[in-house]
């Protein structure tokens, strides 16, 4: 094969051109139907990067990116939780063998043999087939940490409200400061029974969720108060009827005033 | 498939030029009363809410503020029309009832007007400003015509 | 036109070669999804590639707008994600592709793991690709602390106290990560942007012009 013009250059150190040892292979010495890669293949793979990229985008349009309110050290009633793809490790840790004064073979031992015999995979299956069947070892060992791997990430998610934890973080917009009326007759019984959780202006704690921004009505709130919700017991309000409905009230005037 | 892919992202990144450019026309209490407002430019400053994308402050501005001939109140930008540097009224000993920008020796009357054949190339601009309950109240700074 | 330029520059640099290297063989037929619909499982390498490649865009316009500063890093994402026209798929891309690549990365490795690819003579390619998933996982590791919001910071105060846990440099490897041995903080955050829009990149780069080369070297590998 002659390449480029055959010109020469001053102190040439490439390849020269007559050897022919560093000339990749030619691809007709495999079976069947071979196709050019410029422009005929690539034209396909396009199409694929096209039909794929209509469906990402698709996807973040549908899929807001999550974000949760400002990183607050104080913050003690927030229970931490790593990507999904870090969930096998987080998993793994929370196990007795993996954890307490065993907690190097959990952070060292186990991923290190997983990743170190990954990475050296070629070595340690180092026959000379290909085909699943002629290295069973190298295989099931890989089916293995496979399971293994999927299993503790459902075993990690599962055991995750991801429904009230969107709803415990969300983000407060920044300089949306809400008057708290403290003259209004609800708000000695908000004093009284959901302060503590609830935050002195309603910003939410570690504990509860702000009250600031909800889409409940009068009667949904009075059942939450109540009756509790999610991480809320029941029983929680301990005020007559009257007050109870002024607490509604106050909370409902509130969220009017914020919007 | 490029164009797929760049478009919101170059959308996102061109956001600020599209964004709508006209100011809120709020005119902020200066702290200074009408009766204190002399023929002769004095210096006033007050601070102004700026919101700059995320981050929102209170900086400072300052006026020269007189009244002209006719008892009109006049509230001049300190930011000099060449380069931006800050004028003074009679900054210079040499030009006496002119305002003066120390940087390239630019020169304005003392109703703003640039001087001829000095570097600015038109007047300073004024603010907008109205006069409530006696006290003067300042909004956006409006360029003029050059002269 | 464009021939006589393209001869130019050829007159003295000879790019002929280089351009055969980069596109002008031919595609074997077990790896064309279009003879053989299985042959799909090849794309995943080829997607993972375009993915890396939203990831950088979508990371540069990003920057437009982020600043890694603790007071303001949350804000900074809040309002490019709620101010700024599509600031939301913008940011979706970076955040939903990060997660698309380790998928992809993820079957690109089984894919090449089950068809015993990395046999002779494509060991030191293999090893690369275990290299570029690492780089990936710390891509996203670092990645996700940058919005700083409660998420980011527990998350990261974690995996900062497994890195604590390390024997002999536990606390050495702790600071240097974190910028101060107690605190995760302003200087965290700065080490983790830089380690995410620098160090890492620059790593990711270098391997994958390894890994696409060796391919080119070695050839696809054969059918089974």
């Amino acid at each position: 094969m002659q390449r480029g013009k055959g010109m020469r250059f001053v102190g040439d150190s490439r390849i020269s051109a007559d050897k022919t040892s560093q000339v990749p292979k030619d691809y007709s010495e495999y079976p069947g139907r071979t196709e050019a890669f410029w422009p005929n293949f690539l034209l396909k793979e396009w199409l694929v990067g096209a039909v794929f990229l209509v469906g990402f985008l698709t996807a973040t349009v549908v899929a807001p990116p999550p974000l949760e309110g400002i990183a607050d050290p104080t913050a003690a009633g927030y229970i931490p939780l790593p990507d999904w793809y870090f969930l096998f490790l987080y998993q793994l840790l929370k196990y007795q063998f993996a954890s307490g004064d065993y907690v190097l073979i959990g952070i060292l031992v186990i991923p290190g043999l997983a990743f170190g015999a990954l990475f050296l995979a070629p070595f340690l299956d180092n026959g000379p087939g290909r085909r699943p069947p002629q290295r069973p070892i190298a295989v099931s060992m890989m089916l293995l940490a496979l399971i293994a791997t999927i299993w503790l990430t459902y075993e990690s998610a599962a055991a995750v409200d991801w429904e009230a934890r969107k709803e415990m973080n969300k983000p407060i917009p920044p300089g949306e400061t809400v008057e708290i009326d403290t003259s209004h007759p609800g708000y000695a019984h908000y004093e009284a029974n959901c302060l503590a959780c609830h935050g002195e202006s309603m910003e939410g704690t570690a504990a509860g969720p702000t009250l600031i921004g909800i889409e409940y009505s009068a009667e949904e709130i009075a059942d939450i108060a109540v009756n509790g919700t999610g991480n809320m017991p029941p029983g929680l309000f301990t005020g007559s009827d009257e007050e109870l409905e002024e607490l509604v009230d106050f909370i409902l005037s509130v969220n009017e005033g914020g919007e | 498939m490029a164009a797929g892919l760049l478009a919101p992202m170059i959308r996102f990144a061109i956001d600020p030029v599209l964004q709508s450019q006209e100011k809120s026309g709020d005119l902020v209490n200066v702290n200074l009363s009408v009766d204190d407002i002399t023929d002769t430019p004095q210096r006033v400053d007050w601070e102004v809410q700026q919101v700059d994308g995320w981050y929102e402050s209170n900086i400072n501005r300052t006026a020269w503020v007189y009244k002209d001939e006719n008892g009109e109140i006049v509230a001049l930008s300190p930011i000099c029309t060449h380069l931006g540097c800050f004028v003074s009224w009679e900054g210079s000993e040499d030009y006496p009832n002119e305002f003066y920008c120390p940087c390239h020796d630019g020169r304005y009357y003392k109703d703003g007007t640039n001087v001829p054949g000095t570097p600015p190339l038109r007047p300073l601009d004024v603010y907008e400003h109205a006069v409530e309950n006696g006290m003067l109240y300042l909004g956006e700074p409006k360029p003029r015509e050059g002269a | 036109m464009i021939q006589k330029i393209y001869d130019w520059i050829d007159d003295r640099v000879d790019i002929t070669p280089i351009w055969r290297d980069i596109a002008d063989h031919e595609v074997p037929e077990h790896v064309n999804p279009a003879y053989h619909f299985s042959a799909f499982v090849y794309c995943f390498g080829g997607l993972t590639f375009f993915v890396v490649v939203i990831q950088v865009l979508s990371g540069m316009f990003l920057t437009m707008y982020y600043v890694p500063d603790i007071e303001n890093a949350w804000r900074s994402v809040y309002y490019l994600q709620t101010q700024v026209a599509h600031g939301q798929i913008v940011r979706g891309m970076h955040h939903w592709g990060a997660s698309v690549v380790i998928v992809m990365l993820l079957l690109h490795t089984l894919r090449v793991f089950f068809q015993g690819a990395y046999k002779k003579p494509r060991e030191l390619n293999w090893m690369i690709g275990v290299l570029l998933f690492f780089v990936m996982l710390g891509l996203g590791f670092t990645g996700y602390l940058l919005p700083w919001d409660n998420k980011a910071y527990f998350a990261t105060q974690v995996g900062l106290q497994i890195a604590e846990q390390v024997p002999f440099i536990g606390e050495h490897l702790l600071t240097l990560l974190a910028g101060d041995p107690n605190i995760v903080g302003a200087q965290t955050l700065t080490r983790f942007f830089a380690i995410h829009v620098f160090f890492l990149p620059a790593a990711l780069f270098a391997l994958l012009a390894v890994h696409f080369i060796l391919i080119r070297r070695q050839g696809i590998s054969g059918p089974l």
